[in-house]
């Protein structure tokens, strides 16, 4: 049961810890945030930089330009990896999406049943199993299929990713159903909701800002593969990362820069607007 | 509304959780009627089973074994959203994307009314329960006095047979509860609508209730209204679990149509009540039941009973003697503090006088 007496007062009072207490007064405490937000960010920074880089190199400020991007976009090449890169994390979050939501809704609205841990371990299995192991053996499945069928399209490339989304899409959605109160999906149906009605008009609409979560994990996750990708791509099938390691193996140009900062912005927008949805839901 | 026919009939009914011998009975062969329109409460301790049966008639559990009949028709099997019936849930369970005045509509809508019905009964249930001026509000911009009335309002509003409300007033503070207890016996005085009351406060149920099941580990002890609940228990733990109690143990001297002549500590003979069905034999020992204010303090030697003042406790409205009786057993007797009485002075022997009737034998 939901403790309601909180709501009574209102606003809770914020639980602020003794002084003494605070994490911020251990020794050390300043130093280790900063050098810990030095290191997740200065290379960013420094890559953000030298895209904007007038010379063609990596370590000299030639300066301000931005002739790096007027490159990427007129590279044909790069334009096209980068539509089938969106295409494909859009297309295959979609799938691991509507799955998870299912596979989430059959795994906490259902009274226990044999094999329910099971069924949980089986789903997060792709965070655990090495990707490496994923790729070559799903090399492998796809050949035989290729050879039984000729097909060689992109359907391969949408099942691999959506399987390794499905993990990542899945846990938000049902972290949420978890906390949702079920009395709420009860007192739908004690108003006369039907099983369906009470999902469409209660558990979905509590459900959203879960997977909008799970949406945009799968979709990130899905744009910034490479390992599995490699293996299960035909040829012309580069997506933006297998894309960027190839030319990365022959000459670093800030072209390259340019391309992963337009890739920060872009998941730094996904970010915002995530969370700017989830904010007013509470 | 007539209050002689049944609305609930419930025969022989059973729930248990889990199966074979790890199997939890929750209810035990239930039989109670609930009369049309009457304030029923259900009332025992934590874990007697109260909220289950109550669940079992709104449909979230469907009993083990028997019958639940709701106005005539057979129900056992069916869902929740297809019983005539309503539920004020605990944490009132509103729907917090939706707005104070969607709530209220939800269950019309679901059974498909039209918009302008819908609008029309919104608009009287918000005033019915002076919400009118929230109805666009969120819930959880409402304080929780306010969410309490709006889900009375969005259980009422489909108009139910009965009502089933699962211990509402636990979250409110004292204040508040008074009033809402206020607001209940009215909505329900002017709805209509049989109402099903789960508590596990004995005064709330004694209060507001038409009639009152008594219940414990699965089982309903007793059923009657809140006076025969009170002055005649059946059973030891009814009388002990409603209101403060003496108990007295005490030798049967004879029986005599409902009454029996019992012999008190001390010695003198006085007439207790039995419960229906109870005779018991001549010199049998039994357990009798005073009530704290059917005693009076009289002179040392007066009254049926001669006893020891231990303390005084001071309660404002009265104050309450603690007493020692022959053969060590505990006494409390509440007297109203209507004039300036003398507290009895500790270790002084007194006299205690009983009201006519206040003896009750029950069942241990």
């Amino acid at each position: 049961m939901v403790d309601a007496t909180a709501r009574d007062t209102g606003a809770p009072a914020k639980a602020r810890p003794r002084r003494n207490y605070d994490v911020r007064r251990l020794p050390g405490f300043g130093a280790v945030a900063i050098f810990t937000f030095v290191m997740l960010y200065a290379p960013i920074l420094i890559l953000v930089v030298f895209s904007f880089n007038a010379a063609p190199s990596q370590a000299q400020w030639g300066g301000f330009s931005l002739q790096w991007y007027e490159a990427a976009f007129n590279n044909r090449q790069v334009r096209e990896v980068s539509i089938r890169s969106l295409w494909l994390a859009l297309v295959a979050s979609g799938i691991a999406t509507t799955v998870s939501t299912l596979a989430a809704l059959g795994t906490t609205r259902v009274r226990r049943f044999p094999g329910q841990t099971m069924i949980y371990a089986l789903i997060n299995q792709p965070l655990m199993v090495p990707e490496i192991v994923t790729g070559v053996a799903l090399l492998i499945f796809f050949a035989a299929i290729k050879v039984q069928t000729g097909y060689t399209g992109m359907g391969y490339l949408v099942a691999a990713h959506t399987a390794f989304c499905i993990p990542f899409a899945y846990l938000p959605i049902r972290a949420r159903l978890e906390t949702m109160d079920i009395t709420l999906e009860r007192a739908a149906a004690d108003l006369y909701a039907s099983p369906f009605q009470a999902f469409r008009h209660v558990t979905l609409p509590l459900l959203v800002p879960g997977i909008v979560a799970g949406f945009m994990l799968g979709f990130v996750i899905s744009l910034d593969a490479v390992v599995i990708t490699e293996f299960v791509k035909s040829a012309g099938q580069d997506t933006l990362p297998t894309y960027m390691l190839g030319q990365l193996r022959r000459n670093i140009t800030p072209e390259m820069n340019a391309i992963a900062t337009l890739f920060l912005a872009l998941s730094l927008c996904i970010v915002t607007v995530f969370f700017l949805l989830t904010r007013k839901r509470g | 509304m007539s209050t002689g026919t049944a609305e609930i009939e419930i025969t022989s009914l059973s729930k248990v959780f889990g199966a074979g011998a790890s199997g939890f009975r929750a209810l035990s062969d239930i039989d109670l009627t609930i009369r049309q329109g009457e304030f029923f409460t259900l009332l025992g301790p934590s874990g007697c089973g109260k909220t289950t049966l109550l669940r079992v008639i709104a449909g979230f559990e469907q009993p083990t074994e028997g019958s639940l009949r709701i106005n005539g028709k057979e129900v056992a099997g069916e869902g929740p959203n297809s019983r005539p019936v309503n539920t004020v849930f605990q944490n009132y369970a509103l729907f917090p994307h939706m707005s104070v005045a969607q709530n209220i509509g939800f269950g019309l809508k679901m059974l498909g009314r039209a918009r302008s019905e819908i609008d029309a009964t919104v608009a009287e249930m918000l005033k019915l329960v002076q919400m009118e001026a929230m109805a666009e509000r969120k819930p959880a911009e409402i304080s929780g006095g306010q969410q309490q009335r709006v889900a009375l309002a969005r259980a009422l509003a489909p108009r139910p047979r009965v009502l089933l409300l699962d211990e509402p007033l636990s979250a409110l503070d004292l204040k508040l509860r008074k009033g809402m207890q206020t607001e209940l016996k009215r909505l329900q005085g002017e709805t209509g609508i049989t109402f099903v009351f789960v508590t596990h406060d004995q005064e709330e149920a004694l209060t507001m209730s038409d009639r009152i099941a008594v219940m414990s580990a699965g089982r309903i002890l007793q059923t009657g209204s809140p006076h025969q609940i009170y002055h005649t228990p059946r059973e030891r733990f009814v009388a002990d679990f409603i209101g403060d109690t003496n108990f007295l143990q005490v030798e049967v001297a004879g029986v005599d149509g409902d009454g029996a002549q019992v012999k008190l500590p001390g010695g003198a003979v006085h007439r207790a009540r039995l419960p229906q069905g109870m005779r018991p034999d001549t010199g049998a020992r039994v357990t009798v039941v005073i009530r704290p204010e059917q005693a009076q303090l009289v002179a040392p030697g007066q009254g049926a009973l001669a006893a020891q003042v231990e303390k005084s406790v001071f309660f404002g409205t009265d104050t309450h003697v603690h007493l020692r009786l022959p053969g060590d057993a505990p006494f409390i007797l509440r007297r109203q503090n209507t004039g300036a009485l003398a507290e009895p002075d500790p270790g002084s022997t007194v006299g205690l006088a009983l009201a006519e009737g206040a003896l009750q034998v029950v069942g241990d």
